[in-house]
């Protein structure tokens, strides 16, 4: 290896070193994040004073719902099926979802990005509305998120979608026609519209009770506190809304069916 | 040992080796950052002017579970460690190196390719690894056409 006289320590010297800093460094850094990251989940707390936005612009109707319509907290989501983000968000929000059950509404909104690197997701909420249209919101929109990595780049990504609409037993052809006819597209336009008007500019986004959730309180113990001051916030507090399917589109309230 | 063609100009360090050698490390440092930023996974939110990861979260970001970035980091450590000891004398070494960085150079191009035409995003750091890869390769080429 070596072919001087005087120096050739010395590169081999400085190799090493490099090699220590590197990998002590990397070493260190992962160290310090992990740390950090088990102390600021805690301490981002829900900012008080924020006030809610509101809107006139209602979102697709009946909106995609779980819980109760008649929930004191509602919280609502906009995100895009090709944001990792939020596919990395979905089980939060889903364990959030189900931890209250009936005493939140939640209110699933569509907001595809009109950015070239997602560029099939708004014809993946569309899919998404289509399987709403026969009942199926929620199967495909878990499909579709849980699954991202396989479709977000596949160029026979309609393919994977036919087999997840028959994976949750939908009617393909019907799914398929619905993905093309306007119902579908009319819903994911309405809540895009809605976004807008509540001043959303990426995704995911969240609302609890109108206040916008900064990203760094969208962590499932965040979530909870501010749920929980909503919940104290409202009259019988303590008691959980019955669960009341709004009318009109099987897509509310499905996945919690309470037993009572 | 040494040729001392492209190496041992006066002072016993050859420039070009040791350029190339500094810059490996640029590269090194870029994908440790990109390996750490993997691992404590901080992620951004997508918005229309950018900040999504759709590139460090594609499915191409990864090799057998682990980042794509540490084995960049590997790389541009053999490559430090080769162009160092190229500018310490060792010319077999050279050689080694400009095979390597040819290699790597030809993987960055296939990463740029696939960022702008499959994944449809740009990464900046993976953009400057490439750009380190590329232009260690160009030095190595560069340093035969120099001196013969």
């Amino acid at each position: 290896m070596s072919n001087g006289k005087n120096n050739s320590k010395t590169p081999l010297i400085i190799i090493g070193l490099v090699l220590i800093v590197a990998v002590g460094g990397a070493w260190w850094f992962l160290g310090q994040s992990n740390a950090g990251i088990k102390n600021t989940n805690k301490p981002t707390n829900a900012k008080a004073g924020q006030t809610p936005i509101v809107t006139n612009i209602q979102g697709a109707q009946p909106p995609n719902m779980l819980g109760s319509a008649n929930a004191s907290v509602t919280v609502e989501e906009f995100a895009d099926f090709q944001c990792p983000t939020c596919g990395v968000m979905h089980p939060k929000v889903k364990e959030v979802v189900s931890t209250y059950g009936s005493r939140i509404k939640f209110i699933f909104r569509e907001y595809p990005l009109a950015i070239p690197a997602h560029d099939k997701a708004y014809e993946a909420a569309v899919a998404a509305e289509a399987a709403g249209l026969q009942g199926k919101f929620w199967d495909m929109q878990n499909l579709l998120f849980s699954n991202q990595q396989a479709w977000s780049a596949n160029p026979d990504y309609r393919k994977v979608w036919e087999e997840y609409a028959a994976k949750i037993g939908l009617d393909v052809d019907r799914w398929k026609n619905d993905m093309a006819g306007l119902n579908a597209k009319a819903r994911v336009d309405a809540d895009l519209a809605r976004g807008r008007a509540l001043n959303v500019n990426s995704t995911p986004s969240i609302f609890i009770n109108g206040i916008k959730l900064e990203f760094e309180q969208m962590t499932v113990e965040t979530m909870r506190q501010m749920i929980d001051a909503e919940l104290a916030k409202a009259p019988n507090a303590s008691q959980p809304a019955p669960s009341a399917p709004a009318a009109g589109n099987s897509n509310t309230a499905n996945v919690e069916p309470k037993k009572q | 040992m040494s040729d001392a063609e492209i190496v041992n100009e006066g002072n016993g360090i050859a420039k070009l080796p040791l350029a190339a050698a500094l810059l490996a490390l640029v590269g090194l440092f870029d994908s440790i950052y990109l390996t750490i930023h993997h691992y404590t996974g901080e992620n951004v939110p997508c918005s229309v002017t950018g900040g999504c990861e759709m590139v460090l979260t594609s499915a191409w970001s990864q090799i057998a579970g682990y980042p794509l970035s540490i084995f960049g980091a590997a790389a541009y450590f053999v490559a430090f460690s080769l162009a160092l000891l190229a500018a310490f004398g060792n010319r077999p070494l050279w050689k080694l190196f400009g095979l390597q960085t040819l290699v790597m150079a030809g993987f960055s191009f296939w990463l740029i390719y696939l960022q702008a035409f499959v994944i449809g995003a740009f990464c900046q750091f993976c953009l400057l690894s490439a750009a380190t890869s590329i232009t260690l390769c160009i030095i190595a080429l560069a340093s035969r056409f120099w001196r013969s």
